[in-house]
């Protein structure tokens, strides 16, 4: 069997959740803020890394799709 | 509590630390954290699962079916190294000892990274040899394969439970978990991933496992500068809160032991580390060899080592600017772990998760406490699949049943993952109750590495080397090693002639027991060599440098060569070394 799920779709699935969920997190916090805020909390962290982190997901998740990956970009 | 070592691999100072460590939880997991974790743990459990059907035949269970590109090879290869232990070891030696950790990971790594790839992969790759000690068969005989493949197992399944541990400890250090749920739920994810997709389910999990470091601890040093307000008010904040400036210094503070922090001079650090040691771990240590073993074909595993080294490269900026970070910006000064014990402060061992608390809220610390977790994992899942490996291969199948069917070998390469973890379970309840266990052997497994360089280098270079000469020039380092450790243990003054001064420190220690034990192998193995009679020069095609024709191989466009590349990361490495002098 030649698996057709490449690895680089894992780790765009996986930064893509983490992304969308850091993101949806930092955009709770400007109107909720932390009771303990982190140190330079005022850059909004998780907004700006949430973000880069969905977009990065995103374009591996859709790169290497299991439909065109069942060859060439296997791994 | 000893503190050790030298590369990466070896001992460092926070696995003996953090088992005495009484510090209070650092943080709490909100229910988004828990969320992060979780997708983690489900993914790599389903990535087990998934390629379970493709790990039938032992090829593809112990070599991953030899489909690896230079890629995923490459980034496997340096990930296999990168475990939390290595992320939060080097972050608390960095606090303690300064930018001289860097020395581990530049100077310490690149250079022999560049080696196996241009020089040694072709004769690892065209052997067709499915692990180190099985190159040592072919090259040695079955004495040299033997005490080599029973120590690296030995070794390696013990080390896999002190990294459970060590990962345990910090669970309930950072967290507040209970022991025995962090060891049982992550050596069970460990066993179902590996146990059933093999090789190829810890490369892919390692290759994960790199992408989630560099997602959850980049933030650390980006915001840590922004705090400092860069680099250049960095070193002087930290010369002015120390009162010294040799903290920041890479080579100028090198010139004798007393002038730098950890009790080392150049010697030390460019022939201890820089040669014998670093090029004993990353050209024969087998778990990490293996990864480069499952290259698609040579120009890739020629290839892979090179990638990995260049990323190796730039670990420093989440590993090393921590440290140093910290020693900028912590309001409270951090202390041995022994100090730490009787007083309750926090330790250098626990610099990290410090910095990671300090810039990462809800969300982002989840994501942060997940690298760490599967950088344990994927550390304790590389030791497993390498004992798997050499224990199918290089005892079992060498010793105890040498005509089993191909499927025998694949459920005992499944049973043998499945009895390594329970060994690591094993061991690492045992280190629970007798701490200096953990110190004792891993320095155990350092005594393998420096010899077994000695051993490797020469028989793939020399085609003189005997086969008696590879068993007694490595049983001759490892003794030497040993020998030296226990007179130091015995006799501390001794000190002065292991490791040059009576001021080095552990590491330096390290560094130069390293460099006597290889030194001890080559000397017995030539000598050995010239009163044995050689092998047949026919023997030796596909082994040796100098009598195999290595196979062509096709770049389309100069910039395509593996030498190219190497040149281009070397000198990288030059100007980085250059402007951190």
């Amino acid at each position: 069997m030649r698996e057709s799920l490449s690895i680089w779709w894992f780790a765009g699935v996986l930064l893509l959740a983490y992304g969308v969920i850091i993101l949806c997190t930092g955009i709770w916090e400007v109107s909720h803020p932390l009771a303990l805020p982190p140190v330079l909390n005022n850059l909004h962290a998780p907004i700006w890394w949430g973000g880069l982190l969905t977009v990065a997901g995103l374009g591996y998740t859709i790169g290497f799709r299991p439909r065109r990956s069942v060859n060439k970009t296997r791994k | 509590m000893v503190i050790h070592l030298a590369t990466s691999f070896l001992p460092r100072p926070e696995t003996a630390a953090l088992a005495a460590t009484v510090s209070t939880q650092l943080a709490r997991l909100n229910w988004v954290d828990v969320l992060v974790i979780a997708i983690y743990f489900a993914i790599v459990v389903f990535i087990g699962f998934y390629l379970k059907g493709s790990s039938n035949t032992s090829e593809e269970f112990f070599m991953a079916g030899r489909e690896m590109t230079a890629w995923i090879a490459g980034l496997s290869f340096v990930s296999a190294n990168l475990g939390a232990l290595e992320l939060m070891g080097w972050a608390g030696s960095t606090y303690q000892y300064g930018i001289l950790a860097l020395h581990w990971y530049w100077i310490g790594a690149i250079p022999a990274m560049l080696f196996l790839g241009i020089v040694m992969m072709p004769f690892y790759y065209i052997s067709k040899t499915h692990s180190v000690p099985g190159y040592l068969q072919l090259r040695y005989g079955e004495g040299a394969r033997a005490l080599s493949a029973v120590s690296f197992a030995f070794m390696t399944i013990l080390m896999s439970g002190i990294n459970m541990y060590s990962m345990a400890i910090v669970m309930k250090v950072v967290l507040g978990w209970d022991l025995n749920f962090s060891i049982w739920v992550s050596s069970i994810t460990v066993a179902v991933y590996v146990a059933l997709g093999g090789l190829k389910s810890a490369i892919y999990n390692e290759v994960l496992q790199f992408i989630l470091i560099w997602a959850g601890a980049l933030l650390i040093p980006i915001l840590g500068l922004i705090e400092v307000g860069g680099w250049t008010n960095l070193r002087q904040q930290i010369a002015t809160n120390l009162g010294r400036s040799d903290y920041v210094h890479l080579w100028s503070t090198l010139g004798h032991f007393n002038t730098n922090p950890m009790g080392v001079n150049w010697f030390g650090i460019v022939f201890g580390l820089g040669f014998v040691t670093s090029f004993g771990y990353w050209t024969t240590d087998f778990l990490v060899v293996q990864r480069v073993l499952s290259a698609d074909n040579i120009r890739s595993a020629r290839l892979a080592p090179i990638i990995g080294a260049a990323f190796k490269m730039a670990v420093p900026f989440i590993v090393i600017l921590p440290g140093l970070l910290a020693l900028s910006v912590l309001p409270f000064h951090l202390v041995a772990q022994d100090v730490a014990v009787k007083t309750g402060q926090h330790s250098y061992n626990e610099v990290l998760p410090l910095m990671l608390v300090r810039y990462c809220g809800p969300g982002l610390l989840g994501m942060g406490v997940t690298a760490l977790i599967a950088g344990f994992m994927s550390g304790m899942a590389g030791n497993v699949s390498a004992f798997s490996t050499v224990w199918t291969y290089d005892i079992y199948g060498a010793f105890l049943n040498k005509k089993a069917t191909d499927q025998h070998y694949v459920f005992m390469g499944r049973a043998s993952t499945l009895l390594g973890v329970l060994i690591s379970v094993a061991t690492a309840y045992l280190v629970q109750h007798a701490a200096s266990i953990m110190d004792y052997v891993q320095q155990l497994f350092s005594f393998f590495i420096a010899p077994l360089f000695g051993t490797v280098i020469l028989g793939m270079l020399w085609k003189r080397a005997t086969k008696p000469a590879g068993f007694w020039g490595l049983l001759a380092g490892t003794g030497t090693s040993i020998g030296l450790w226990l007179w130091v243990q015995h006799d501390p003054h001794a000190l002065r002639y292991v490791a040059l001064s009576p001021n080095a420190k552990d590491m330096a220690e390290n560094v130069y027991r390293a460099f006597w034990a290889w030194l001890a192998c080559v000397v017995v193995t030539v000598a050995v060599s010239y009163m044995t009679k050689p092998r047949p020069v026919a023997e030796l095609v596909g082994l040796v440098y100098g009598v195999s024709p290595l196979p062509k191989e096709h770049d389309d466009h100069w910039y395509q060569k593996p030498i190219v590349w190497a040149g281009a990361v070397a000198a990288v490495f030059v100007v980085m070394n250059i402007i951190f002098w």
